[in-house]
């Protein structure tokens, strides 16, 4: 115990020093406790937890907003790095958490709900600064213990209403599939730190001891934690769970759940193969050959079996959940290029993710109000008496598609360009393969998407649609479909920040 | 502003207009339509007169006439350089004829309108969102603005074959948007490739200014396009491989055979003011992108390819012309017409002579105007009666007098009777085929033999079917009840079609009014594309 003593001071020196840096998750935590204070005695104020979450949100975003031009900082004694990438991340997350509270607010489902909406509240916090530590963890510890931080209160959100066995069935699923996913994930952890002997991924000890092991070894090593980012990503061949559980859970929680923990996903992967693209040893050459490889063929398989996987569906969240696989094959181009290009392709892309998948849920959850299903073939007819709702579902799904005159399409461009600049350097066949699946798959997802506009506006129906008063969700979404067209001519609003 | 961008800006606005209006007013939106219709073709009528026929154009940024740049996206990608997109429209004499083809038919397609009973609102909203698009494309100097425009085309004529068409019409608008977007999804990588090709000068950027794309001087050295790196993907030259990937993507839209097969399908079951602008603006899009683009980005690529070219276009023509004969749909025997007619743009573009692209050019505006009319004429005949099966109908002549006038105008102009602007086109393209051989040997001389006999073909289509449908003792499929039903060319429907039968016919008696604004343009172009680099 002696020998410690003298570092005990540099440590809490550290530990105070890091906190100034620390606001955004200081001010999460606050939110937190108080959400769960204001349930317990205040019950009777009902929408308290909400704007408690609310101000929370802000005071998050104030600080996360500064932290945009900080230098990178190493804090509590190297566990989490401050920097850009991740305060844009964390913008991101936060992005998702705004749109969420809303959605949630006006959920029917949730506000019958007999156990109250305050628990979800505190749990969405928590889940936001296991995200918000996704993004700045530079240590195998702490990337596992974040990842489990944002599975566990995943799984309270899935299971949150629970009120009949396919939202049970949809809860259980995630919780064995993800429980598999984490212990591979630990399991390779713990072999990577056998390996190297150390947990700091910035270290370049980490990656020349990995290197020097067998690359059978090395590999299978890498693949085991790959399976748990893997897991978030909902990225093929661990996307089995994501329809099912999109299809059982509350549908403010599926559109939270494709956005918020899947950016994350994307934080953390990012961090993981920074490790070994910015070592410039040559001898890791081979490794980041396999990894690259690895992350080419699960992407392409991403693509072809999300988008044609959805082409069957006609349950609308089943079929955005086969999309949002597919989009995340997309994405990991992006990644895959690994180039300042395809950082800002990979923020921006997020972005305009989360604003539209989002919108998506929240029409197909106004839909469902009107219809009471979720099937598309009940959308017939629907364009006609709720002109503006469809006419918003058509700018958010052609946004979805990547097709002008919206900033998806803008986002599938920078993402393309990302890719054709890392063609060019490199002219590896796969980068060409990866480029041309990406854009057949662009033709495949236009097929399924338009599937709402074409029951919509073009096919009628026979039954007789009741014309109800749009929710207080319908402002939202107008003002989510109008900034997906403003941001095609104005890409200015969100790339200044990046 | 230019007046380019109120060509453009107008109808946008007016479809917005036309959308915040309360549905109460939807039997005036029509008339808002047909006002903008008739503002652009004033503009771009003006535009025409204003038009310098003196400087070319086409490769030479400074020539460009009405031009507007402005910057529109700055994004510093980092090691990919500083993204440099501009708002940059301009014309030359390759896309000058084109605004006021669209302005004239987009106001025909306007009168043929009236036809629409249902959800007005929705119809002429998007009908002026097309309208935008429209121009855009044929404004659009910067490759990524013009793709914007081409794609935004897809979204209206999507949801109005859709919601308007005839009974197949799901099939249709869907079988439409995934012929184009197939082709544009893989243009979208050859112009991102082309980008990372290419630097402006001026600036030391990577740009999408189409224009600085057409000098080879400013290719990278190295990179995937340039024409000293001779890359290869797949075992093929890049810069050829990028070439057939934008000529598919605008052969689809021509459309050429064997991708024709949208073409039927999109004209029978489509309203038929979208069929006018299908058939009279649409499938232009295609001719003029495989010259701005194709040809002037790629002309090494194009002189290789150019005997191919040449073949697709003489089967077109004559494939086009067979399908025509055998049909007995009225309207479908005028879409494989089209498929025909159009073969002649891509006879002539590929035959590389200065008489070839003139008449590809001529060959565009004219079958612009007859296809337009003859659009319409099938139009009329099925919203009296509802059937346009051309054994319902005898001797329609002396039911219709005045319809059987119009219709023998736009039959004899389109199987290229003398006096008539198709004939104009169709003999300089020939011509163009026929010296390619001793010109610059792109095209072998049967290939123009090739063409006349599609003429020759046409002219054993239209004048059966003038034969069966008009002439002889009145009989029809459906009595006494539609000898009633089937009234004559009423006033609304003249001044839609009179306007077209004149410009057929100054077309074909002076046709300088139209080489002589593009001729320059058009010699520059040939020069430019024959260069040997």
């Amino acid at each position: 115990m002696k020998d410690y003593l003298p570092h005990i001071p540099g440590f809490i020196n550290d530990t105070i020093n890091s906190l100034h840096y620390f606001r955004p998750e200081l001010a999460l935590t606050c939110g937190f406790l108080l959400v769960i204070i204001a349930d317990l005695f205040f019950k009777k104020i009902y929408s308290l937890p909400f704007y408690i979450t609310l101000l929370c949100f802000f005071a998050v975003g104030f600080y996360t907003i500064q932290q945009l031009h900080t230098a990178p900082a190493n804090l509590f004694s190297g566990m989490i790095i401050i920097d850009h990438l991740g305060a844009l991340f964390k913008l991101i997350f936060l992005l998702a958490g705004l749109l969420f509270i809303f959605f949630l607010k006006n959920n029917r489902q949730f506000i019958a709900h007999n156990k109250g909406t305050g628990d979800i509240f505190s749990i969405l916090l928590a889940v936001i600064l296991g995200m918000n530590l996704m993004a700045m963890t530079s240590n195998l510890l702490m990337l596992y213990i974040s990842i489990e931080m944002v599975s566990i209160g995943s799984y309270l959100m899935v299971g949150y209403i629970s009120k009949d066995t396919r939202q049970t069935e949809g809860a259980m699923k995630y919780i064995i599939f993800g429980s598999v996913c984490s212990a591979i994930m630990l399991y390779g952890l713990s072999l990577m730190y056998g390996f190297t002997g150390t947990l700091d991924l910035n270290n370049p000890q980490f990656i020349q001891e990995l290197s020097r092991i067998p690359s059978l070894a090395s590999g299978t090593v890498i693949i085991m934690v790959l399976t748990g980012i893997g897991f978030k990503l909902s990225v093929v061949p661990f996307h089995f769970w994501s329809p099912d559980v999109y299809e059982g859970a509350p549908t403010p929680v599926s559109a939270f759940l494709s956005t918020g923990p899947k950016a994350a996903g994307f934080a953390i992967l990012v961090k993981f193969i920074s490790a070994f693209q910015l070592n410039t040893d040559p001898e890791i050459k081979d490794m980041l050959s396999i990894l690259n490889h690895v992350l080419i063929i699960a992407a392409i398989a991403s693509m072809i079996a999300g988008n044609f996987g959805a082409i069957r569906q006609n349950n609308a969240k089943r079929m955005l959940a086969y999309s949002s696989i597919g989009h995340t094959g997309f994405l990991l181009m992006a990644v895959i290029a690994f180039s300042e290009t395809g950082f800002k392709a990979l923020i921006f892309y997020l972005f305009i993710y989360v604003i539209m998948n989002m919108a998506a849920f929240m029409l197909i959850n106004e839909a469902e109000e009107i219809t009471g299903s979720e099937s598309v073939e009940d959308y017939k007819g629907l364009g006609k008496h709720y002109p503006v709702l469809m006419i918003c579902f058509v700018v958010v799904l052609v946004s979805l598609t990547g097709l002008p005159p919206t900033a998806g399409f803008t986002a599938k461009f920078l993402v393309f360009s990302s890719a054709v600049e890392i063609y060019q350097s490199s002219g590896s066949f796969w980068i060409l393969l990866l480029m041309i699946t990406g854009a057949i798959t662009t033709l495949v997802s236009l097929f399924y998407y338009f599937k709402i506009p074409l029951n919509a506006f073009i096919r009628s129906s026979n039954k007789l649609i009741q014309v109800k008063k749009y929710s207080q969700l319908m402002p939202i979404c107008i003002v989510l479909s109008v900034a997906l067209l403003l941001l095609l001519l104005l890409p200015q609003i969100i790339t200044s920040f990046i | 502003m230019s007046l380019l961008s109120i060509l453009i800006f107008m109808p946008l606005i007016a479809g917005l207009i036309i959308l915040i209006l309360p549905s109460s007013f939807q039997q005036k939106f029509k008339y808002v339509t047909l006002l903008i219709t008739i503002l652009q073709l004033l503009i771009s009528g003006f535009i025409y007169f204003q038009f310098d026929p003196s400087v070319a154009g086409v490769h030479l940024e400074s020539q460009f006439q009405l031009v507007e740049k402005l910057a529109w996206i700055r994004l510093d990608l980092g090691s990919g350089g500083k993204l440099e997109i501009d708002y940059f429209l301009g014309i030359d004499g390759l896309s000058m004829p084109f605004l006021f083809l669209t302005s004239l038919v987009m106001a025909v397609a306007v009168l043929a309108s009236w036809e629409i009973k249902t959800n007005l609102k929705a119809f002429f909203a998007l009908f002026l969102l097309l309208d935008a698009a429209i121009m855009g494309v044929f404004c659009a100097l910067d490759f990524f603005l013009f793709y914007i425009f081409y794609e935004l085309m897809l979204l209206p004529l999507y949801f109005l074959i859709g919601m308007w068409g005839g009974v197949r019409r799901e099939y249709a608008a869907i079988k439409f948007f995934l012929y184009t977007l197939f082709g544009s999804v893989f243009m979208l990588l050859v112009i991102i490739g082309l980008y990372f090709s290419v630097i402006n000068p001026a600036t030391g950027n990577h740009t999408f200014n189409m224009i600085t794309m057409m000098d080879p001087a400013n290719f990278v050295q190295g990179s995937i396009f340039s024409i000293a790196a001779n890359q290869e993907l797949f075992g093929v030259p890049a810069r050829l491989l990028a070439f057939i990937v934008l000529f598919i993507a605008f052969a689809i839209k021509v459309p050429i055979v064997p991708l024709h097969t949208w073409l039927p399908d999109a004209h029978v079951e489509a309203p038929t003011p979208v069929s006018i602008i299908l058939a009279g603006i649409l499938l232009k899009i295609g001719g003029y992108g495989i010259l701005r683009i194709c040809f002037s980005m790629f002309p090494d690529a194009a002189s290789q390819s150019s005997w191919w070219l040449g073949l697709i276009g003489v089967i077109s023509i004559i494939y086009g012309a067979l399908n025509a004969l055998a049909q007995t749909d009225l309207k479908r025997l005028i879409a494989y017409s089209s498929v025909s007619h159009m073969g002649f743009v891509l006879l002539g573009i590929a035959s590389g002579t200065v008489e070839g692209t003139s008449g590809a050019m001529l060959q565009m505006i004219s079958h612009g105007i007859l296809s337009a009319m003859l659009f319409y004429l099938v139009g009329m005949l099925y919203e009296r009666v509802h059937d346009r099966d051309i054994y319902s109908f005898r001797g329609l002549a002396t039911l219709m007098p005045a319809f059987t006038v119009f219709i023998m105008i736009a039959f004899f102009a389109s199987l290229g009777l003398p006096g008539f602007s198709a004939f104009i086109a169709e003999a300089f393209t020939l011509i163009g085929a026929f010296s390619s051989e001793s010109v610059n040997g792109w095209l072998p001389r049967w290939m123009a033999i090739g063409g006349s006999i599609g003429i020759l073909l046409s002219a054993a289509y239209f004048l059966w079917t003038l034969q069966r449908m008009f002439f002889g003792q009145t009989r029809l499929k459906g009595g006494t009840d539609w000898a009633l039903q089937l009234s004559d060319v009423n006033l609304r429907e003249k001044f839609a079609l009179v306007p077209l039968a004149i410009m057929a016919l100054i077309l074909g008696i002076l046709p300088s009014i139209a080489f002589d604004k593009m001729n320059t343009s058009v010699i520059e172009f040939v020069r430019f594309i024959t260069l040997k680099q």
